[in-house]
């Protein structure tokens, strides 16, 4: 009962400060949600001034292991006013102290791309193994199944899903590559077949605008724009045959 | 609602386009599947045929139908009697020894005939009540319902069932009609030809999860009263001939075009980004042919629907369109873009002329083909580009004229003359071209090859405006014709015949075009010039001379204009010849002196003027090049001879794609710097064609090989791939990809696969270039690219495929691990670690897996890898993507042809029969066929009796449920044994038999050599097909009835077929039908009309004889009886049958269906010695 009743005035109060647009609640907040509450503000110093009340002490200070004076350099930094006094002392100051150092970043185009390319094949060939290991394995050679191990040949149940659909990591790449928007710095007007680079993003965008308006039609009957194809219509319930 | 009661009509068609007229023409069908069972793969329906009869005393309805099993027929709602009889299902009967191709090939052409709807025949014999007679002799309408249910069926329609959880609908299981040329009758009963036209309702009752796809409008889908399933129906009101019916059923998503609301695209679950993306381009092909043909799109709505296992990659039928599901691809894909666009774009031309505009029988097919072709070529032309559409055009030619010189021809327009095999037009074949089921499936892809190449004739001829007026007009007719009545005979206007086209082309353009008719179409056959020349420079005078070779197979004599192109220093020049019997020698003047005038500049062809090096050329003859036949008028192959420089002048100046092609391949010719220097510059111009530069790329490598002794600097390409696509800092990593320009796109993909060919002087790959690749591999990074680089990465390992060269092998030691190679470990690696990669991150089309197993194959072939084919069998398992299972298959039989393995032959057979896949079934067989164990005249192991056997009943019997299965095994059957018997068979025991009918003695049959066999007569003859057998009585519908099967009806054809014979031969004196089995046989047939088939119900075992008995006969017939007796109490009501007796008919064709084409020869025939 206590705690909400304290959460109440909390909640409350919040609520007064925030109607007068301020963020942080003042005593009058306090004062007039106590009020609304059907409390009597006016018994309160009374009671906060009464002679059996009860204080908090501070934790009894326990012996503090002392820091040899050979091991100590310098002055600790004295604590601000917000942490109270029995609280740990900060570090000593030569914690603080770094050393930069100056080594040229990696930033060589060669390097990087080797970097880049071992990395990946160190990652697939890791991989692989792995998953070589852990499954069957189908060998090219009798005598040995450990140096070139192939993974296993399994059908699917349905195979040409996953020979169609671009895996999610072309999905990803795809959606990088479109926001970050690879310029076309080559000839694009010499495209030898029109498979339409540029001009199927407008293309794309009014089929996707059309779609949406299928399917929008295709929702609310008797919009204007509906699309009237017999495999939107819905489907008829059957009619009643009279039995003879 | 069809037309009722109205009067006869006679087909408004001239005679002699087809030669009949159809006795039974239909106008109306309804075609009803009320249950479809996914799990069982069964079909249950009915049909309803709306029949006008033409004549008084038609009594007996043929139809055609295959594998479906019949319940009940019933003619105006009377039960009505019916025979099922397919001689197509066992070709040739009796368990003869009989096993040449010859033999076969007649056999089964006649057995086509037998069911051929154009010739009024079918399987389905349906016997009008007599009640009906005086209806149909007043010719008044007759209506046949037909009950029928499919099981399992092995064609014409194909489920896709995948095995997994869930409901039908949640597992994508799929259901749609497929096949070659008219194979609507493998679903339901129909008149299944081109040239029979009517209009049709088709009702669908699917699961409600479910859409069914057919032709026609979608009138309404209706719930059935359970709610759980829905019926759909579809209106077909414009006439549509039964073969061009078509159904998909599936779980499909739904899209409506968002630029044209009445088309509709359809794919299996999950694909729907993929298929807006695919499809996002169809508007832009229905504007192209609706602006050319000034015509609109014929029906009112287009379906393209894309199902897995396709059993062509295309098919086109009213109104609709049934795809491959691989032909989708997202917008990340290049090389498959303009392939799937090429299919939609083929798809809606034949939508024009082949759907809408059927044709009037088999010989004019190439009138259609021709012309969706042609126009197809049109829509190329506009869309890739003029230099595309030329390639396109070269290349086409290149394929007939190699097919046509290999295999003796292609003839466009057979006519046939009386029947007789001895007029066969296609003698040179191993298959009747009589009819569409008996032709080798690529006979019939250069067919149309063909077909359009010689409309493209016909447009220079008489210029393409006059072309899509004939067009035009054709469609035009046919729309005038389509929104008639059955009844005002107009209908035929909407069938294309070869001499109704000609007559519109001569009506339209006035001109003659007979000749090239005559030359091209009437007559199979190609040009094959040679052409050389010598500059006389006192006349200043081209000589040249062109020769012709006319007697090799597959050629033809041409006499005509040919337009000769020469390129002088001056200028461009066309000079047209004319091709003579007898004059080879051309004079042609020359308009520029030879002249050293450096300064000025040449002009070209197209109008450009070009500064050229001319110091390479002779100093007295002012010819840069000649080209013969430039725009590609002929059907020809020319062989030309010219000098080096000339070659390199044509390469390097001439505009036209073609001429640089040419020019290419002559320069492997000369292996010089200076060919070197050509090439290169092309490979390096971007202005030229890409696929030029392609080209380029693979002579340069075969001209370094050839140079290897002296050529200087860096390997072949290797420093021009470096400047192109590598970085300018470090040029041994390439570029991060960036596939924006197609063009580099597809050299920076073919560039590494030609460098691979390079060899040194040890006749190794150098060291240098598979480093390279290797690199190339190592540094490949697509991170920042707009495009899917699968393709790319598949061509760096065929490029590693390409590098590889024998194995030093030391007395045949065994591949280990030890002795490798260590390029080759090198190449190994890179295969397993992107074969790997390809099962946890795979490419579209798994390209890379295709290219893996490829380039595994190469290396057991080159005795790096010890030879297993266990990898491939794996992998051609179903269940992998088909296009991995073609490169293992493939793999598997070049497997069983290096190591001469039985056990993978009979592993390739038995998939043969067995896969679930009609298209792998069919690649199995032509991959055999392309890359045999052994051919004709080859000792091999694997040539032996079994196989003889087991191919000759695949042929036979076993792939009766697909024409293309069937003539595939044909075509292997032929590349492995030839047209006569097969070496390896032991000969007959008996050399000589006694043919005691003739009292002569003659060789046995089975031993006839190959020349006589083929003058052997048809085994079977169109007249022939009254053998009907399996008399199935329909009064009653009890359960006894259904009971019967078919299957043994079927079984015992052969036996009747034998007694069939006997009894109509005439020379035999032959007790009839004294036996009860035969009561329930058909006798003779007669297209007279006679009536002679009466069912009698309970009617006792009565029996007549024509004849007292003869007692060897009836001893045989007794032998019989007994194992009949059974099937015959299935029948309660017996029929017995008059057996009328056309002794003169019988004359004529005395050996109908008998196994002795012994009786054929006179006995004159080769030795008698055995």
């Amino acid at each position: 009962m206590l705690q909400s009743y304290i959460s109440e005035i909390g909640r409350s109060a919040k609520s007064y400060c925030e109607h007068t647009a301020r963020t942080q609640p003042t005593l009058s907040d306090i004062v007039v949600t106590l009020v609304e509450m059907g409390f009597n503000v006016e018994t309160l110093p009374a009671y906060a001034k009464r002679s059996q009340r009860m204080v908090i002490t501070a934790p009894p200070v326990t012996n503090q292991p002392v820091t040899p004076k050979a091991l100590t350099a310098g002055q600790n930094k004295p604590h601000p006013s917000h942490i109270p006094g029995h609280f740990p002392e900060f570090p000593d100051p030569h914690t603080y102290i770094k050393t930069p150092t100056y080594r040229e970043p990696v930033s060589d185009y060669q390097v990087l791309r080797e970097k880049a390319a071992s990395q990946r094949r160190d990652v697939e060939r890791a991989l692989t193994r792995f998953m070589a290991k852990t499954g069957e394995t189908q060998s090219l050679f009798k005598d040995d199944v450990s140096t070139f191990p192939l993974i296993a040949a399994r059908p699917f149940t349905v195979p040409y899903l996953t020979a169609l659909l671009p895996s999610e990591l072309e999905m990803q790449q795809m959606e990088e590559t479109d926001s970050s928007e690879q310029d076309d710095q080559t000839d694009t007007e010499n495209l030898p077949l029109h498979m339409s680079t540029d001009d199927s993003g407008p293309e794309k965008e009014n089929a996707s605008v059309l779609q949406q308006n299928t399917s929008l039609s295709g929702s609310r009957n008797g919009e204007e724009n509906m699309i009237d194809n017999p495999y939107l219509r819905p489907v008829k319930k059957p009619k009643i045959r009279r039995k003879k | 609602v069809p037309p009722v009661g109205m009067l006869l009509f006679r087909m408004n068609r001239k005679k002699g386009d087809k030669g009949f007229e159809s006795p039974r023409p239909t106008t109306h069908q309804v075609v009803c599947i009320n249950n479809i069972n996914f799990q069982r793969k069964s079909v249950v329906g009915y049909v309803e045929l709306t029949i006008f009869p033409t004549v008084a005393n038609l009594n007996r309805i043929k139809l055609n139908s295959k594998q479906c099993r019949i319940y009940r027929v019933r003619v105006n709602d009377l039960e009505a009697a019916f025979i099922y009889n397919d001689p197509t299902l066992e070709v040739c009967h009796h368990e003869s020894k009989q096993r040449n191709l010859n033999y076969f090939s007649n056999a089964y052409a006649a057995a086509v005939s037998a069911v051929d709807p154009d010739a009024g025949n079918g399987e389905l014999c349906i016997k009008v009540p007599s009640e009906l007679w005086k209806h149909v002799d007043e010719l008044k309408v007759l209506k046949v319902h037909i009950n029928f249910s499919l099981d399992q069926p092995k064609g014409g329609l194909h489920f896709v069932v995948p095995n997994m959880e869930g409901s039908m609908a949640e597992r994508g299981a799929h259901v749609f009609s497929c096949g070659y040329q008219n194979s609507t009758r493998f679903w339901f009963p129909c008149v299944d030809s081109y040239s029979e036209l009517c209009t049709w309702k088709l009702e669908y009752t699917v699961d409600a999860a479910m859409v069914a796809v057919s032709n026609g409008d979608l009138v309404e889908t209706v719930y059935t009263h359970d709610m759980r399933k829905k019926t759909f129906h579809y209106m077909l009101a414009i006439p549509t001939a039964a073969s061009n019916i078509s159904l998909a059923i599936g779980p499909f998503e739904i899209l409506v075009d968002p630029y044209m609301h009445e088309v509709t695209h359809f794919c299996l679950p999950q694909l729907l980004p993929l298929l807006k993306h695919t499809t996002s381009y169809l508007h832009e092909v229905f504007e192209f042919y609706e602006e050319i043909l000034t015509c609109r799109y014929p029906y009112s709505c287009f379906k393209t629907v894309f199902i897995d296992e396709a059993y062509v990659e295309v098919a086109a039928y009213a109104s609709m369109s049934i795809f491959s599901t691989n032909l989708l691809h997202s917008a990340m894909i290049i090389d498959e873009t303009p392939l799937t666009r090429r299919c939609l774009a083929q798809a809606l031309a034949q939508q024009f002329f082949g759907c809408f505009i059927s044709r009037m029988s088999w010989s004019d097919e190439w009138v259609l083909k021709g012309i969706s072709g042609y126009i197809y070529g049109l829509w190329m032309k506009k869309t890739f580009g003029v230099n595309e559409y030329r390639h396109w055009i070269k290349q086409e030619l290149d394929q007939i004229v190699a097919y046509e010189l290999k295999t003796g021809g292609v003839l466009l327009h057979p006519i046939f003359g009386g029947g007789k095999e001895k007029d066969n037009p296609a003698s040179h074949l191993h298959f009747s071209i009589k009819h569409p089921h008996t032709l080798s499936w690529e006979y019939y892809t250069m067919f149309q090859c063909k077909a359009h190449l010689v409309m493209r004739l016909i447009e220079n001829r008489i210029s393409m405006e006059f072309m899509l007026q004939v067009f035009n007009k054709l469609l035009s007719l046919a729309s005038t014709a389509s929104s008639q009545k059955f009844q005002s005979h107009m209908w035929s206007q909407m069938l294309v015949s070869t001499s109704g086209f000609l007559k519109s082309i001569s009506n339209v353009s006035g001109k003659d075009i007979q000749p090239l008719i005559k030359q091209w179409v009437d007559q199979s056959g190609v040009v094959k010039f040679y052409g050389s020349f010598a500059f006389n420079r006192k006349r200043n005078v081209l000589e040249l001379e062109i020769k012709q070779d006319y007697t090799s197979p597959g050629t033809q004599k041409y006499v005509g204009p040919l337009k000769v192109t020469v390129q002088e220093l001056d200028g461009s020049f066309n000079h047209t010849l004319q091709i003579e019997e007898n004059s080879l020698k051309h004079d042609i003047p020359c308009h520029s002196k030879s002249r050293r005038n450096k300064k000025k500049k040449i002009p070209l062809m197209n109008g450009e003027e070009v500064d050229m090096d001319l110091s390479a050329m002779d100093a007295d003859s002012p010819l840069l090049w000649i080209r013969i036949d430039p725009d590609m008028s002929v059907l020809r192959k020319v062989e030309f001879e010219q000098s080096d420089f000339m070659w390199q002048y044509q390469l390097r100046y001439e505009r036209d794609v073609v001429a640089q092609e040419e020019a290419i391949l002559a320069l492997e010719k000369f292996p010089t710097p200076a060919s070197r220097l050509a090439l290169t510059d092309i490979l390096e111009q971007e202005q030229c064609f890409y696929r030029v530069r392609m080209l380029a790329c693979f002579c340069l490598a075969k001209i370094a090989n050839s140079m290897v002794s002296t050529w200087t600097g860096p390997p072949a390409m290797k420093s021009l791939f470096t400047r192109m696509f590598c970085c300018k800092t470090c040029p041994n990593i390439v570029k991060t990809n960036n596939f924006m320009n197609f063009q580099s796109y597809f050299l920076q993909k073919t560039m590494p696969v030609a460098m691979a060919l390079l060899r040194d002087v040890h006749n190794l790959c150098p060291k240098e270039v598979l480093m390279f690749i290797l690199d190339l591999i190592k540094y490949n990074d697509n991170r920042k690219n707009k495009f899917s680089d699968n393709y790319y990465r598949a061509e760096l390992i065929d490029a590693l495929a390409n590098s590889v060269t024998p194995a030093v092998s030391v007395n045949n030691e065994v591949r280990t691990l030890d002795n490798l190679n260590p390029d080759v470990r090198l190449i190994l690696e890179e295969i397993t670690r992107f074969l790997n990669m390809e099962k946890l991150l795979p490419s579209y089309r798994h390209t890379i897996t295709v290219s893996c197993l490829k380039a595994i194959r190469v290396l057991q072939k080159n005795g790096h890898v010890p030879s297993d084919p266990a990898l491939f069998k794996s992998y051609a398992e179903y269940g992998h993507f088909v296009d991995v299972r073609i490169a293992a298959l493939e793999a598997v039989v070049d497997y069983t042809k290096v190591d001469r393995s039985y056990e993978e032959l009979q592993w390739l057979l038995t998939m043969v029969q067995n896969d679930p896949v009609p298209y792998i079934r069919h690649k199995i067989l032509d991959m055999l066929t392309k890359n045999p164990p052994f051919t004709k005249n080859m000792e091999s192991p694997l040539c032996n009796e079994a196989l003889v056997d087991q191919l000759w009943k695949l042929m036979n019997s076993g792939t009766s449920h697909d024409w293309r299965l069937r003539c595939g095994a044909v075509d292997l059957y032929f590349t492995l044994f030839g047209l006569s018997r097969p070496s390896c068979l032991p000969l007959p025991e008996l050399g000589l038999v006694l043919n005691l009918k003739e009292k002569k003695a003659v060789l046995n049959p089975t031993i006839i050599p190959e020349s006589v066999a083929n003058n052997q007569e048809p085994v079977n003859s169109t007249n022939n097909h009254g053998q009907s057998v399996g008399f199935q009585n329909t009064f009653s519908n009890s359960q006894e009835e259904e009971e019967i099967d078919m299957d043994t009806v079927h079984d015992s054809q052969a036996f009747i077929y034998h007694h069939l014979n006997m009894l109509e031969r005439p020379s035999t004196p032959v007790n009839y039908l004294l036996i009860p089995f035969y009561q329930f046989l058909l006798g003779k047939e007669q297209s007279s009309g006679e009536v002679n088939m009466h069912p009698v119900s309970a009617a006792p075992l009565s029996v007549f004889s024509k004849e007292s008995n003869s007692s060897k006969h009836s001893d045989h017939h007794h032998h019989h009886h007994h194992e009949h007796k059974k099937k015959k109490k299935k029948h309660k009501h017996k029929h017995k049958h008059k057996h009328k007796h056309d002794n003169k008919e019988k004359e004529k064709d005395p050996f109908a269906f008998s196994n002795s084409p012994a009786s054929a020869r006179s006995i004159r025939s080769p030795s008698l010695s055995d």
